[in-house]
C-alpha cells in the first residue's frame, strides 16, 4: 500500500514541479476561462437576462473548457518529452499513473478555479463569502467528477492524431451530469439554499465521482498499454 | 476460418423473411388496424414508429456495452465486431428517433424541439454514438482501436442513468400529453394501442438483428480479405 | 388532415431511412463477396503454380 501511494505522490509532484517551472499550464487555463466568460457576457442580451440567472452556467461553461484544454495539454506534454513510455517502463501500477494524473489534474483545476471565483464574484456580483462552505463543496465534487472522468479519456485521446478535437467530442456528452447538477448546485448555493434540500443532486454527483472513478481504474490499464 | 463466404444464406433470407413478415403486420396494425385516437389524430401513429426506434436505440447501445466488456475481457474480435456493428445500427435507429420527435411535436406541440427529458436523453445518446463511431473511424484498425472503442462503449453506458436523472430534473416535472409516454398510452386507452406498440416494437427488433446479420457479416468478410491479402503479401 | 403531411414525412424517413441502410449493406456485401471470390481464385492460382 504504502509503495502505492509514494508511486501516485511521485507522479503527482512530478506534474507540479515541471508546472512550477513553466506555469505555462496554470496561465494558459487561467486566461482562457476569463475569456470564455468574457464572451458569454458580450453575447448574452443582459437587458432580457437576469446576469444572476446565467451566472453558474457561465461559470462552469468556463471551466469545463479550460479543464479541457488543461487535460489536453497535460497529456500531450507527457507525450512529447516520452514521459509517458517512462512511466509505463517503470514497475508502476497502470492505476496508480490514473490516480496520480487525475490528482494532478484535479489540483491544477481547482488552483484555477481559486483565482477564478473571485473574478466571477466581481463579474456577476454574487456574495461568495457567506455562501463559501457549500460554494466549494459544489465545486470541489464537479471538478472531482470532471477530472475522473476527463484524466480517462484524454489519455485514450492521447494516442490519437486527432487528439485536441476528439477530447471534447468524447468528453462533453458524458460530462452532461455534471454541467447540469453542478450550475444548478452553484446557483442554489449562491441563492441560499443549503445543501441538504438538494441531496439528490449531491447525491448525483457523488455517484457520477464514484461510478468514473472504478470504471477508470478498471479500464486504465487497456489504454497504457505498449 | 472461412466460413464467412461459405456459409449458406439460408438463415439470412429465412431473417429477412421474417422481418418482412414483422414490418407488414406492424404497417397493417399502424395503419389499419388501430383506431385513430381522439385528441391527437392521426398525427398520434408517428408514436409506433418513435416509441419502439427508442427502445432499439437503447437496446443496441446495452448491447455495445455488453459486447465492449466482453472485448476486454476476452480480447477476442468476434467481440469487437458486434459491438461495432451494434452502434452503427444503433445510430440509425437513434437519428429516427430525433427526426420522428419533432415531426409528432410541431403538430401537437407547435414547436419542433421541446427539451422533454426523453428526448433530450436521446439527443446526448447520439451524440455519444457519434463519437464512438467517430473514434473508430479514426484509429487504425487492430486491438488498440478495439480497446479505445470498447472503453467508451462501456463509460457510455454507464453514463446514460445518470445523463436521464440529470436531464430529468433539470427540467423539472413537466405535464406531459398523456398519450407521450408508453406507460400513457397503456392506462385507459384502447388495449388495441398497446397491442400495435408491440407489433411495431417486434417488427424493429426483427429488424435490428436482420442489420445486425447483415453488417457483421459485412464486416467478418473485410477480415477474411485482409487476412488473405496478408498471407499472399508473407507468401511471395 | 393538414397532419397527414407529418405522418407522411415520418414514413418517408423511417422507411426510407431503413432502406438506404439496408440497401447500402447489401450492396457492400456483395463488392465484397466478389473481391473476396477474386482473392481466393488468385491464391489457388498461386498456389497451383507453385
Amino acid at each position: 500500500m504504502n509503495t502505492y501511494l509514494s508511486q501516485v505522490k511521485a507522479i503527482v509532484w512530478k506534474d507540479f514541479v515541471t508546472e512550477l517551472k513553466t506555469r505555462e499550464l496554470f496561465s494558459s487555463m487561467f486566461v482562457f476561462a476569463i475569456l470564455v466568460m468574457l464572451i458569454f457576457i458580450f453575447s448574452i442580451n443582459l437587458s432580457i437576462v437576469d446576469a444572476n440567472q446565467v451566472g453558474p452556467g457561465v461559470l462552469w461553461v468556463a471551466i469545463l473548457f479550460a479543464g479541457t484544454l488543461g487535460l489536453n495539454r497535460s497529456f500531450t506534454l507527457e507525450k512529447e518529452n516520452g514521459c509517458l513510455q517512462g512511466l509505463m517502463l517503470a514497475p508502476v501500477d497502470r492505476s496508480a499513473i490514473y490516480f496520480g494524473k487525475m490528482l494532478s489534474n484535479l489540483a491544477f483545476l481547482l488552483i484555477m478555479e481559486a483565482f477564478l471565483l473571485p473574478v466571477f464574484m466581481i463579474f456577476f456580483n454574487v456574495d461568495l463569502v457567506s455562501h463559501l462552505t457549500p460554494l466549494l463543496a459544489v465545486v470541489f465534487m464537479g471538478t472531482l467528477g470532471f477530472s475522473a472522468l476527463g484524466t480517462l479519456l484524454s489519455s485514450l485521446s492521447s494516442n490519437l492524431k486527432t487528439r485536441e478535437i476528439m477530447l471534447p467530442i468524447l468528453l462533453y456528452p458524458l460530462i452532461v451530469p455534471i454541467a447540469i447538477g453542478s450550475v444548478r448546485l452553484t446557483g442554489q448555493v449562491l441563492d441560499g439554499k443549503s445543501l441538504a434540500d438538494m441531496m439528490n443532486w449531491v447525491g448525483l454527483i457523488l455517484c457520477f465521482d464514484i461510478i468514473f472513478i472504478s470504471a477508470s481504474i478498471m479500464t486504465i490499464d487497456h489504454i497504457l498499454e505498449e | 476460418m472461412s466460413e464467412a463466404s461459405q456459409e449458406n444464406d439460408s438463415p439470412g433470407y429465412s431473417l429477412m423473411a421474417l422481418a418482412g413478415i414483422g414490418i407488414l403486420a406492424a404497417l397493417v396494425a399502424i395503419f389499419l388496424y388501430v383506431p385513430t385516437e381522439k385528441t391527437e389524430g392521426v398525427v398520434q401513429r408517428i408514436m409506433y414508429f418513435h416509441v419502439p426506434s427508442a427502445w432499439i436505440a437503447f437496446f443496441a447501445f446495452f448491447i455495445v456495452f455488453l459486447c465492449s466488456i466482453l472485448y476486454l475481457w476476452k480480447k477476442e474480435r468476434e467481440w469487437d465486431i458486434y459491438a461495432h456493428a451494434s452502434a452503427e445500427i444503433g445510430i440509425v435507429f437513434c437519428s429516427l428517433v430525433l427526426i420522428t420527435g419533432p415531426l409528432w411535436a410541431k403538430p401537437i406541440w407547435g414547436r419542433w424541439w421541446v427539451w422533454d427529458s426523453r428526448l433530450t436523453l436521446t439527443l446526448v445518446l447520439w451524440l455519444i454514438y457519434v463519437a464512438y463511431l467517430m473514434l473508430r473511424a479514426q484509429s487504425e484498425a487492430g486491438s488498440i482501436r478495439a480497446k479505445y472503442a470498447a472503453v467508451i462503449g462501456i463509460v457510455g453506458f454507464l453514463d446514460i442513468p445518470l445523463i436521464h436523472f440529470s436531464v430529468l430534473w433539470w427540467r423539472g416535472f413537466h405535464p406531459q400529453p398523456k398519450f407521450i409516454t408508453t406507460e400513457g398510452l397503456g392506462a385507459g386507452n384502447d388495449p388495441s394501442m398497446n397491442v400495435t406498440l408491440l407489433i411495431a416494437l417486434g417488427a424493429f427488433t426483427l429488424l435490428y438483428f436482420l442489420l445486425m446479420s447483415l453488417r457483421v457479416r459485412l464486416e467478418r468478410m473485410k477480415d477474411e480479405i485482409d487476412r488473405i491479402k496478408k498471407e499472399r503479401l508473407y507468401s511471395h | 388532415m393538414d397532419n397527414l403531411k407529418y405522418l407522411f414525412a415520418v414514413n418517408v424517413f423511417v422507411w426510407g431511412g431503413i432502406f438506404v441502410y439496408v440497401f447500402s449493406l447489401v450492396r457492400r456485401n456483395h463488392s465484397l463477396k466478389k473481391d473476396l471470390d477474386l482473392l481466393k481464385e488468385t491464391l489457388k492460382k498461386d498456389s497451383g503454380h507453385e
